[in-house]
């Protein structure tokens, strides 16, 4: 048989009940905006019935904690596509610096500053100028400023993809430090979660750590696997452990060849962090496979046009009526040694037009048979199989594309990331519409609850003094 | 079902993309150009390459054929001239051949081809900005000197074989010069100063054999020949020069309408762009501000 003190003890349990969920609420609304926060959600959960003769009495409510509303699944193709995102966004911002200098040559103006395309013409479009006057002076002078605005052009561009390429390698050795921080905040979160909630979601900690993820793989490419009693082991995409459970591995970085490469204990795993994801991976992806295919293209440019200029100057005869020798060679071109370096290296050590060997060897100096051959070297395949200008041509569309194409990759991953992070909000995020309507809901059942306490206490005033309404109040 | 509370935040991720379009239309209206970066358009990039390197090849063709075309005019009338004075050398020859001359007359003309030699020798050492014109490859020496005291004296060629070619965009090789033994030394001996210096040689003593100065000025009339025939080549070249000046400035003219279609911006489609990226931000805006003052949640309706 129910009595009034049971009734009491149920009632009071409900208000109880209340305030926790009222207090969850109250602390979903707190942290609507904190980064990393999961919607938590009571738990309700019916008292066992008491039963008494026979006959079953409920026992009222208890609020068993709070349950943060999240899917791990979702949370990991979240990182996932973190992960891609980052590492495309920072390839591109590479990129862009690289096609930067690459500028398109609108054609308003005869000759932009910089252009190599442009340069190149006029540097072989000097040579065809020369043919028709090969002794004048002006026009020789016309070939050797030509040959110095291309020479310097490419060597500034050579140059500034070294420069990237070094700030680039900054940036992804600065990356380290992050990941470290991170691994270890994980591997501590690690540690608290397994000792206080083997079993169960951690809430808050969870919340942290999945946050910690969430930043790690914006870094790098990782994967994760959960482990007994609620612990998390993170590896590299390749495999490489960075976090197992309670204790996390550092990674280290180092100079190798000039660059900078990436260790766990004494393993260099860089061309695995290159494909494997996150800011680091795109950074990597640049520096190692971006910047370099542009300088190599650039020197193989530099590298031929030095050559076969210098050779063909070399085979003729100047206007002093001297043809170039091994040991004293009429190079227009500083002669580069190999195709590596040559783009930086490219300078005019003629200083003297008359030196220009328009003439053919043993020909007068009013031939332009050696001219010739040299204009011809334009329409030439002697860079990679095409022509100077076709090759740069090749060049820079090739580079566009790969800008293009990674440009394209960023805004596909990144339209995905805000789809995920959507569906995830959905689920995680804190809806201030649900809270209200929880707050106001809850607020009803506790002025109810309350109610009743208020009614019980009357009936209990009325039984203490026996209908006689003043001892008691 | 549950909708990501945050959506704010998305659309303003969105005005950002439809600003940052703007600032591009923007950019491509004020500069005119529609591609400012290779990632644009990639195709049409290096293909500009392509255009601008022809466009700038024929620009400098014209350059050449214009200075190319004075030095070929000053070899055509220089060897009009010489076909001129021959002329006249024959005509003198042959009324000095025909013996109704006196021996004063003779000696007359024998000085006056002697004054012709002179001057078709100093039209063949004709230059151009300072280099000889008939002198082959040796453009800075004399290419015809005269050793006087022989009888007949003796023009020599200093000059060599070499013949200059200015090649055209489209490859067509067009002659510059011709070396002046071609010209004025003929083949054997039918060359204008051989022939030239035995007529003054025939004429100087006043008394004539008739045989030999018959000869003499048979082998001139042959050398003549020879010259007319060579100017020819100039005038040719000269010609050629004008077509291909014109072929180069009409297809220069079709790459530059081509190069300017790749990269010029269509102000038509980008100000019908910008317009309608404008009338997006300003409907984003609207939507922020319209969400920015509705009540936030169902918390301001709540007493």
């Amino acid at each position: 048989m129910g009595t009034i003190n049971s009734a009491f003890s149920l009632i009071s349990g409900a208000l109880n009940a209340d305030q926790s969920a009222l207090s969850i609420a109250a602390n979903n609304v707190a942290n609507a905006n904190t980064p990393g926060y999961t919607t938590e959600i009571p738990n309700w959960q019916e008292n066992p019935p008491v039963t008494i003769g026979g006959v079953s009495y409920g026992d009222g409510v208890t609020e068993t904690g709070p349950t943060s509303l999240r899917d791990r699944v979702l949370e990991e193709r979240l990182g996932q596509q973190q992960q891609m995102a980052s590492s495309s966004s920072a390839r591109l911002t590479a990129l862009n610096s690289v096609q930067a200098l690459f500028v398109p040559d609108s054609g308003s103006t005869s000759a932009t500053a910089g252009d190599i395309g442009s340069d190149i013409t006029s540097f072989f479009s000097s040579f065809a100028s020369l043919e028709a006057d090969p002794t004048n002076s002006s026009l020789r002078q016309e070939v050797l400023s030509s040959a110095t605005t291309l020479a310097g052009d490419v060597s500034n561009a050579a140059a500034s993809l070294n420069t990237q390429r070094s700030a680039v390698d900054q940036e992804a050795s600065g990356v380290t430090s992050q990941v470290n921080a991170l691994t270890g905040a994980i591997a501590q979160l690690n540690q608290q979660i397994q000792t206080t909630t083997p079993d169960g979601d951690a809430g808050t900690l969870e919340d942290q750590r999945q946050q910690d993820l969430s930043q790690l793989s914006q870094l790098i490419g990782i994967n994760q696997v959960q482990t007994e009693n609620n612990g998390l082991s993170v590896t590299t995409t390749s495999g490489q452990l960075l976090v197992s459970e309670g204790s996390s591995f550092q990674l280290t970085s180092g100079p190798i060849g000039g660059v900078t490469n990436f260790f766990v204990g004494t393993t260099n795993i860089t061309s695995q962090l290159a494909s494997g994801g996150g800011q680091l991976g795109g950074l990597l992806t640049a520096r190692d496979q971006d910047i370099p295919s542009a300088a190599n293209a650039l020197d193989q440019l530099a590298f031929n046009v030095s050559t076969q200029v210098n050779a063909l100057n070399n085979a003729g005869t100047d206007l002093n009526g001297v043809t170039g020798t091994v040991a004293n060679p009429l190079n227009i071109f500083s002669q580069p040694a190999a195709v590596a370096g040559s783009a930086v290296a490219m300078c005019v050590v003629m200083t003297n037009p008359s030196q220009i060997a328009a003439a053919a060897a043993g020909q007068g100096t009013g031939d332009n048979s050696n001219t010739t051959a040299m204009a011809n070297l334009a329409n030439q395949n002697i860079v990679g199989g095409q022509t100077p200008t076709g090759f740069y041509s090749s060049f820079v569309s090739t580079l566009g594309a790969t800008v293009s194409g990674v440009q394209a990759d960023n805004t596909a991953q990144n339209a995905s990331v805000t789809q995920l992070q959507s569906q995830n909000n959905a689920l995680s995020g804190v809806n201030l519409n649900d809270e209200a309507a929880a707050m106001s809901t809850l607020q009803n059942s506790y002025q109810a609850a309350s109610q009743v306490f208020t009614m019980l206490n009357t009936i209990m005033e009325s039984a203490l003094n026996l209908g006689t309404e003043t001892t008691v109040s | 079902m549950r909708v990501d509370p945050s959506y704010v935040s998305n659309l303003v991720g969105s005005l950002d993309q439809s600003q940052a379009n703007e600032q591009q239309l923007t950019a491509e209206l004020s500069s005119g150009v529609s591609i400012n970066a290779l990632s644009q358009n990639p195709v049409a990039a290096g293909e500009n390459v392509l255009l601008l390197n022809q466009i700038q090849q024929d620009d400098s063709f014209t350059q050449s054929s214009n200075l190319v075309t004075g030095q070929l005019q000053v070899a055509d009338s220089a060897l009009g001239d010489v076909v001129s004075q021959l002329t006249q050398a024959i005509s003198l020859a042959t009324s000095a051949d025909n013996g109704t001359l006196n021996a004063s007359d003779i000696k007359a003309v024998g000085s006056q081809i002697s004054g012709i030699l002179d001057e078709v020798q100093s039209l063949a050492n004709s230059s151009y900005q300072g280099q000889y014109i008939f002198g082959g490859g040796q453009t800075s020496t004399t290419p015809f000197t005269t050793s006087t005291g022989g009888s007949p004296n003796a023009t020599s060629y200093n000059g060599d074989q070499d013949v200059n070619y200015l090649s055209t965009p489209n490859g067509q090789k067009i002659q510059l010069n011709v070396p002046g033994s071609q010209i004025f030394l003929g083949s054997g001996s039918n060359s204008v100063f051989a022939a030239l210096n035995s007529l003054v040689a025939d004429y100087s003593s006043g008394t004539v054999n008739t045989t030999q100065a018959v000869s003499d000025t048979q082998a001139l009339s042959t050398a003549l020949g020879y010259v007319s025939q060579h100017r020819v080549t100039v005038d040719n070249s000269i010609t050629q020069l004008a077509a291909a000046s014109s072929a180069v400035t009409s297809s220069q003219t079709q790459l530059t309408g081509a190069q300017t279609n790749l990269m010029q911006a269509d102000v038509a489609t980008v100000s019908t762009q910008l317009s309608l990226a404008e009338t997006q931000q300003t409907a984003l805006e609207d939507v922020i501000a319209q969400l920015d003052q509705a009540s936030n949640s169902l918390f301001s309706k709540l007493q």
